[in-house]
């Protein structure tokens, strides 16, 4: 029953921190570096919260969302993986696995969301010929949505983990998730140096 | 990067405008709703509603009349798109043309040319913001905190299975830092960008003027590259340090030479034009194989 509380709540946080990554403020809350060790503090892991967001970070950091790019979500990613973990019961490297093909897997979720949103355009036009100027309310409805998809796509991770967490034979994977796990930091520092190496030559 | 037409000045030249009346918008009030102006972005017409809602403060003060007021709202409701941090530039800009344009006898000139300046700017900033916040400084808030946690003695980011444990404290204090600083810097722009481009409005060069935009992004690069190569040669250091005492010399180089081929690995695989998650999956599936399929011996990078 706890945990059921707290995978409810930590969805639901999500939701509400994934806002900042694109429709609210853009200050940063939502990225993994921060969501992962809040969801590991609230979940009773902050270690392996930390450890999961700042990889999943240095992971996406590679992806500017430039252009028509939807990004891996940092902050579904990092929920996803430290409640497979806190939540679930896997080891923290698979846990980072899943949390990195669950951030990964929401660009198309998210594209689908800001998709069903262009048809709003002509009914916001009617709406403003007719005299009603409250935009807010469609802002406001664009948010709700965004907050609820994320916080059950989540939930549908954590689930999914606790489902894996089931499976036996499961821990046969760990020796090798352990090494790649330990690997990723390796990964992650390279992305950041070729990153800033490519902008430093360029002229 | 544009033409330096000067749209306010050739409007006013064709429609023989006056000085605009003193109708100064609610900058406060945009400057709040700003913050909002991705939320209802979508591939139609991109930050349209979000713009559309953070002029009309503006836009109810500067237009008492009900259908021209309703008009001026339609307008923005077209196409937008630009670096959010940025958009405020180009905010402050139609503020100031709107304003004009409501103040002029003839406002048919100054409305023609304001998509075109709205256009302009927003190309420009969104390639300008694009560098400055996606491409360096969110990267390098990443950077601040992992210089952050190894400073203060927390380098479980790097040995995943070191069994360490630093306080709450600590492991939140490290993107905090980061994400103060950056979004102290967004802030400040979105502020900027507001006064600036009501400032300068009607230009289409309106704020890019402001700073040395190339000088900035130079500055940025070279910081974060030196960064980069502070926080590879801190890595491969302290892997070493960890190590010393407790391997062979071979085992040592084996060990450090694993680092450095993920570094390799990246580079070939961006040779490649395939992105980080590859490298990772890669990764992934030949440990997988050799450690849990065909159940070789575990090979830790530390003891």
């Amino acid at each position: 029953m706890t945990t059921a509380i707290k995978i409810l709540f930590s969805s639901a946080l999500t939701g509400l921190l994934g806002l900042d990554s694109v429709q609210a403020g853009q200050f940063l809350f939502s990225r993994p570096a921060f969501v992962g060790p809040l969801l590991g503090w609230l979940n009773g892991c902050p270690l392996e919260g930390a450890r999961i967001g700042i990889l999943l970070e240095l992971l996406y950091i590679d992806v500017i969302p430039v252009g028509g790019v939807v990004p891996p979500n940092g902050a579904a990613g990092a929920a996803a993986g430290v409640l497979a973990h806190a939540a679930g019961g896997l080891a923290p490297s698979l846990a980072f696995f899943i949390g990195a093909a669950a951030g990964a897997a929401y660009s198309p979720v998210e594209s689908r969301v800001r998709a069903a949103r262009s048809p709003w355009n002509t009914l916001v036009q009617a709406q403003v010929k007719a005299g009603d100027l409250n935009l807010s309310r469609w802002l406001a409805r664009a948010m709700l949505i965004e907050n609820a998809v994320m916080a059950g796509y989540v939930v549908c991770w954590a689930g999914l983990a606790a489902a894996l967490a089931a499976v036996p034979g499961v821990r046969a994977l760990y020796p090798g998730t352990d090494f790649a796990y330990s690997l990723m930091p390796w990964l992650g520092l390279s992305g950041l140096y070729f990153r800033f190496r490519t902008q430093a030559y360029k002229k | 990067m544009m033409t330096a037409e000067l749209p306010i000045n050739a409007a006013a030249g064709k429609a023989q405008a006056p000085r605009p009346a003193p109708v100064r918008p609610p900058l406060a009030a945009m400057f709040f709703r700003s913050f909002f102006i991705q939320a209802a972005w979508n591939y139609e017409r991109f930050q349209n509603l979000g713009f559309a809602f953070s002029l009309l403060p503006a836009l109810r003060r500067i237009y008492p009349d009900r259908e021209k007021l309703n008009a001026a709202v339609l307008r923005h409701t077209e196409i937008f798109n630009t670096q959010p941090y940025m958009a405020n530039f180009v905010l402050g800009n139609i503020a100031r043309m709107e304003e004009a344009a409501a103040a002029a006898p003839e406002p048919g000139a100054w409305l023609k040319s304001m998509p075109g300046v709205k256009q302009a700017l927003a190309s420009s900033f969104a390639s300008i913001g694009d560098r400055i916040f996606w491409g360096r400084l969110k990267p390098m808030t990443t950077q601040v905190c992992l210089l952050v946690w190894t400073l203060c003695g927390f380098t479980g980011w790097l040995f995943t299975g070191l069994d360490t444990r630093p306080s709450t404290g600590l492991l939140l204090a490290g993107p905090l830092l980061g994400i103060a600083g950056y979004s102290a810097v967004a802030v400040f722009l979105r502020w900027q960008g507001l006064a600036k481009g009501y400032a300068c409005g009607g230009t289409a060069s309106c704020g890019l003027d402001t700073v040395n935009w190339p000088r900035i992004i130079r500055l940025l690069s070279a910081v974060g590259y030196a960064l980069s190569i502070m926080l590879a040669l801190l890595a491969f250091g302290l892997l070493a340090g960890v190590n010393y005492a407790s391997c062979s010399a071979a085992a040592l180089l084996l060990k450090l030479g694993l680092g450095a081929a993920v570094l390799v690995l990246h580079r070939l695989t961006r040779a490649f034009g395939r992105s980080v998650l590859f490298a990772a999956g890669f990764i992934l599936a030949v440990s997988v194989l050799l450690f849990s399929v065909l159940r070789l011996a575990p090979f830790n990078l530390y003891i």
